[in-house]
């Protein structure tokens, strides 16, 4: 307790200028907006190795395109890891959808609109479960999400059996590729008109809200929050549902994309979706999770996977350009911060040891007799 | 040998210094070989911080620590033994005592030699009475027996008796009978020529086993005298420093209006059956030692601890099934204890902190928040209860102690609840917040709000309340109001030892 004190006095002096002065230089510092930079950095790199394809028009637009299932899955994750609540079920959930959604409408014969609002409300009930076993049955969120990934596998399994599902309804098939148009070969597709008004809301509730603010209370001291009159476990399962209707929404749309229901392309999202939630978190808002890091971190690590692409790199560079992205910027932002703090641990806790060294050398300069206790034994004895 | 008259540790002119605070100030100490040196104080009257600065957790600001009798041959060891023993539960007492100490790659890896651990383990414990089994988890051994599975692993490393064991708080969690058992051990030992310091509050425990008394107050060491030249009355003057028939007294000037807090038979965890009424405008204290229910009936009251009630009433309605965000909504506020855990979120401004409970007035038309509303209420709270720097949006765990606390009063304060609820409201905080704090729990009590005040330190209550309830075994003790209401009175009280306790003349009969 008093050496927190300490400390904190001690960080006091050197941190925390005012908003308004230093205001812009910590805006665009590469500790705020990491990404951005990483991002002209990339951009400039491949411009000049492959001008032709990367700044060709058509690789931005599918680019954009391609990219907002997973921007979706990470917005998914995203909403209850803002209350402290991990949903490793995700990449389960975006292929349970992508594959209800296409039996709805091919074994069942429903007409797609329906079939999308029951695999949503399909999204909504598994929220809900997972919620009612975290905080009743008070299992860990890790492992209950894990156990509701196993159980939603099994589900997309039984359903599929391991196939695609073909035959989906033409209106249905259409939408994920109509959108509008920019003129020449520029196109706002649905989907990424769709992943924008989500991320909008989302970015809305969390950041402009009470019950945003709620719900980073509930995520940084559940504990705390609770006393403070917030109703924490309400609030990770109302997440819960929200982000299981927004992983069902994207696997909906990625059923219509790739005009099927294919079992396999679920589960791949769970890796990208967690990367750009963590990522993100150190965009922006210094450490907290948040909707825009998210969203520009999924389209950082994906122009550096295209343009390593372009250069001739195979299957194995998406990973592995992942994994060192997270890996850099999260240590990188970890580093910073921690090391100020370190600081002023060493200052806090080494004052008073150097002044008395520095004490015993004056003493021991000015007076021979007291000198270093090897010296003077035998004198002694 | 020339070592046997010259203490085994002297401390001298011992300083410490936190922001704001001089934990201790010129602190000295001798301990002998055969003695037990007792030192005594209130909460925050420097003990820990002794028992820090030896373990070396902090670094002294200036003072010496020199073990005199310490040779080549007989070097002094200083074993502490913490009121957190640090034993791991799960496992034995053979493997608590840390026992299988085998190094190096062939050692680790050859079969244990059980039996011959065994056997080494009920030859270490036996010396403090009766063996008992040593193969069973420690969780599941009485606590006196927990504590001398501590004392033996101590010792363990010993190659001689004469060491300086020092025993922080050792008797929190035992009962009375297992007390004696843990007190033999120790008188063994000293026996044997350690020099031990036993620090604790409990005052009666101290009469009973000290060879010497160490009064610590507010950093400094007012007392140092040997057992036969105190007695209790005396050893609580000079903890409280307040002389018997000079007290100040509680507060008698306030009015009060309505009851707003009406609670029957209370009881949960450590509560058995307490009865609270609060009325407008009072400032009720509840006092009591570490156990006693004190430290729960806030949290109980509140609804973030389970607690039933025979009757609660607030405000006049009844309000039988309690939560935190049902009780805000009611007018309740509560100061926890521990602000960083529970108080606040460490994490966010002083803004958001402030704003958190009672959020709705600083909304608008589109459900968010009003940023500009929001933080001119948290700019005027900042300034209003005096939070240094005055920076609404700095981060909660960047300001000191007693400005952290200041911003949790800001917080619950804003909504001016009618009732209060404070636990330790100025732990950790220097002077200068202390006094603002009061103040500011002077303020609400006068706008009419019903205080109920939790705390450690009888100085305090005596400050604070009208009137103050001391709790013994998770019962209402004694009630004390007016001229009754002093520091020695509640001390007393709650250490059980007001006029004709049977454990303090049984200790001095021993003596």
């Amino acid at each position: 307790m008093k050496t927190t004190e300490a400390i904190a006095t001690a960080t006091e002096d050197t941190k925390a200028t005012p908003r308004s002065a230093g205001g812009w230089r910590r805006i665009l510092s590469f500790r705020n907006i990491s990404a951005l930079y990483i991002f002209v950095a990339i951009f400039v790199l491949f411009s000049i190795i492959t001008p032709k394809t990367f700044l060709s028009p058509g690789t931005w637009v599918l680019l954009l395109d391609e990219q907002t299932i997973t921007v979706l899955a990470a917005l998914a994750v995203l909403i209850p890891l803002n209350v402290a609540v991990f949903n490793l079920a995700i990449g389960a959930e975006v292929g349970f959808a992508v594959i209800l959604v296409a039996v709805l409408q091919v074994n069942l014969q429903l007409p797609w609109p329906l079939a999308v609002v029951l695999a949503l409300a399909c999204g909504a009930l598994i929220g809900t479960i997972s919620g009612l076993i975290i905080t009743r049955l008070k299992i860990d969120s890790f492992i209950a999400t894990l156990g509701m990934s196993s159980l939603l596998t099994a589900g997309l399994v039984l359903m599929s059996g391991q196939r695609q599902v073909l035959g989906l309804g033409a209106g249905f098939r259409d939408f994920a590729t109509g959108g509008i148009p920019l003129g020449g070969t520029f196109k706002l597709t649905w989907p990424f008109i769709i992943m924008i008004v989500v991320a909008l809301v989302l970015w809305y509730v969390m950041e402009k809200t009470p019950l945003g603010r709620r719900m980073y209370a509930a995520g940084f001291n559940p504990d705390g929050a609770r006393l403070s009159g917030v109703k924490v476990a309400r609030l990770q399962i109302g997440s819960l549902v929200a982000g299981g209707i927004v992983a069902a929404l994207a696997g909906t749309l990625l059923a219509s994309r790739i005009n099927a229901g294919d079992p396999t392309v679920g589960p791949n999202l769970l890796l990208p979706a967690l990367t750009a939630v963590f990522l993100g978190s150190t965009q922006f808002k210094g450490g907290r999770f948040n909707v825009w890091g998210t969203v520009v971190s999924v389209y950082v690590l994906a122009v550096g996977v295209k343009g390593l692409q372009l250069l001739g790199a195979t299957d194995w560079v998406e990973n592995a350009f992942n994994g060192v992205a997270l890996l850099g910027a999260v240590a990188l932002s970890r580093w910073e911060r921690t090391s100020k703090r370190t600081a002023a641990i060493k200052r806090a806790t080494t004052f008073g040891r150097r002044a008395r060294t520095e004490l015993a050398e004056q003493q021991a300069a000015a007076d021979p007799t007291s000198a270093p206790a090897e010296l003077r034994k035998p004198d002694q004895e | 040998m020339a070592a046997a008259n010259r203490p085994l540790l002297r401390i001298t002119g011992m300083i410490k210094e936190f922001p704001g605070l001089r934990a201790l100030d010129d602190v000295s100490l001798e301990v002998h070989s055969g003695e037990i040196v007792a030192v005594v104080g209130h909460n925050g009257s420097g003990k820990s911080t002794l028992v820090k600065i030896l373990a070396g957790v902090y670094a002294k600001d200036a003072g010496e620590v020199e073990y005199p009798s310490s040779t080549a041959e007989e070097e002094t060891g200083l074993h502490i033994i913490h009121q957190d023993l640090g034993l791991a539960m799960e496992l034995n007492a053979i493997e608590n005592l840390g026992i299988p100490k085998y190094q190096g790659l062939r050692e680790s890896l050859a079969p244990a030699p059980v039996k011959r651990e065994k056997a080494k383990a009920t030859e270490l414990i036996s010396r403090f009475g009766e063996p008992f089994d040593v193969t069973v988890p420690v969780g599941s051994l009485a606590p006196a027996q927990r504590s001398i599975i501590g004392i033996a692993r101590a010792l363990d490393g010993w190659k001689h008796p004469r060491n300086i064991l020092i025993l922080d708080e050792p008797t929190e969690a035992l009962h009375a009978s297992e007390v004696r058992i843990l007190f033999e051990a120790i008188k063994r030992l000293a026996a044997d020529g350690a020099g031990i310091i036993f620090i604790s509050h409990r005052l009666d425990e101290v009469l009973e086993l000290a060879d010497r008394i160490v009064v610590l107050r507010d950093g400094k060491k007012v007392a140092d005298e040997d057992r036969e030249h105190v007695d209790h009355e005396r050893l609580v003057e000079f903890v409280t420093g307040v002389k018997a028939g000079e007290a100040e007294t509680g507060r008698t000037d306030r009015t009060h209006g309505e009851v707003v807090l009406d609670i029957a038979g209370l009881w949960g965890e450590v509560l058995d059956g307490v009865d609270l009424t609060v009325h407008a405008g009072e400032v009720v204290g509840v006092a009591g030692v570490l156990g006693s229910g004190r430290e729960a009936l806030p949290a109980m009251v509140f609804g973030s601890e389970l607690a039933a009630a025979d009757e609660f009433n607030v405000a006049g309605a009844a309000y039988p099934k309690r939560d935190p965000a049902e009780s805000i909504r009611r007018g309740m506020a509560f100061v926890p204890g521990d602000r960083g855990k529970y108080g606040a979120i460490r994490d966010f401004t002083a803004r958001e902190n402030i704003t958190l409970p009672a959020m709705q007035n600083v909304t608008n038309a589109i459900f968010g928040v009003d940023a500009r509303k929001e933080k001119a209420v948290a700019t005027e709270l900042v300034a209003k209860y005096d939070v240094r720097p005055p920076r609404p949006e700095q981060i909660f765990k960047q300001f000191s102690g007693g400005n952290q606390q200041k911003i949790v009063f800001a917080k619950w304060l804003r909504n001016d609840p009618t009732v209060l609820l404070l636990e330790e409201p100025t732990q950790g905080v220097d002077i200068g917040a202390k006094q603002a704090l009061y103040e500011a729990i002077d303020a609400a009590a006068a706008q009419g709000a019903a205080v109920v005040v939790c705390s450690s330190e009888a100085k305090e209550l005596v400050r604070l309340c009208d009137r103050v309830l001391v709790l013994r075994n998770g019962v209402v003790a004694a009630e004390l109001s007016g001229e009754e209401l002093t520091e020695t009175r509640l001390v007393l009280e709650g250490y059980g030892l007001a006029d004709g306790d049977d454990a303090v003349d049984g200790s001095e009969g021993q003596q």
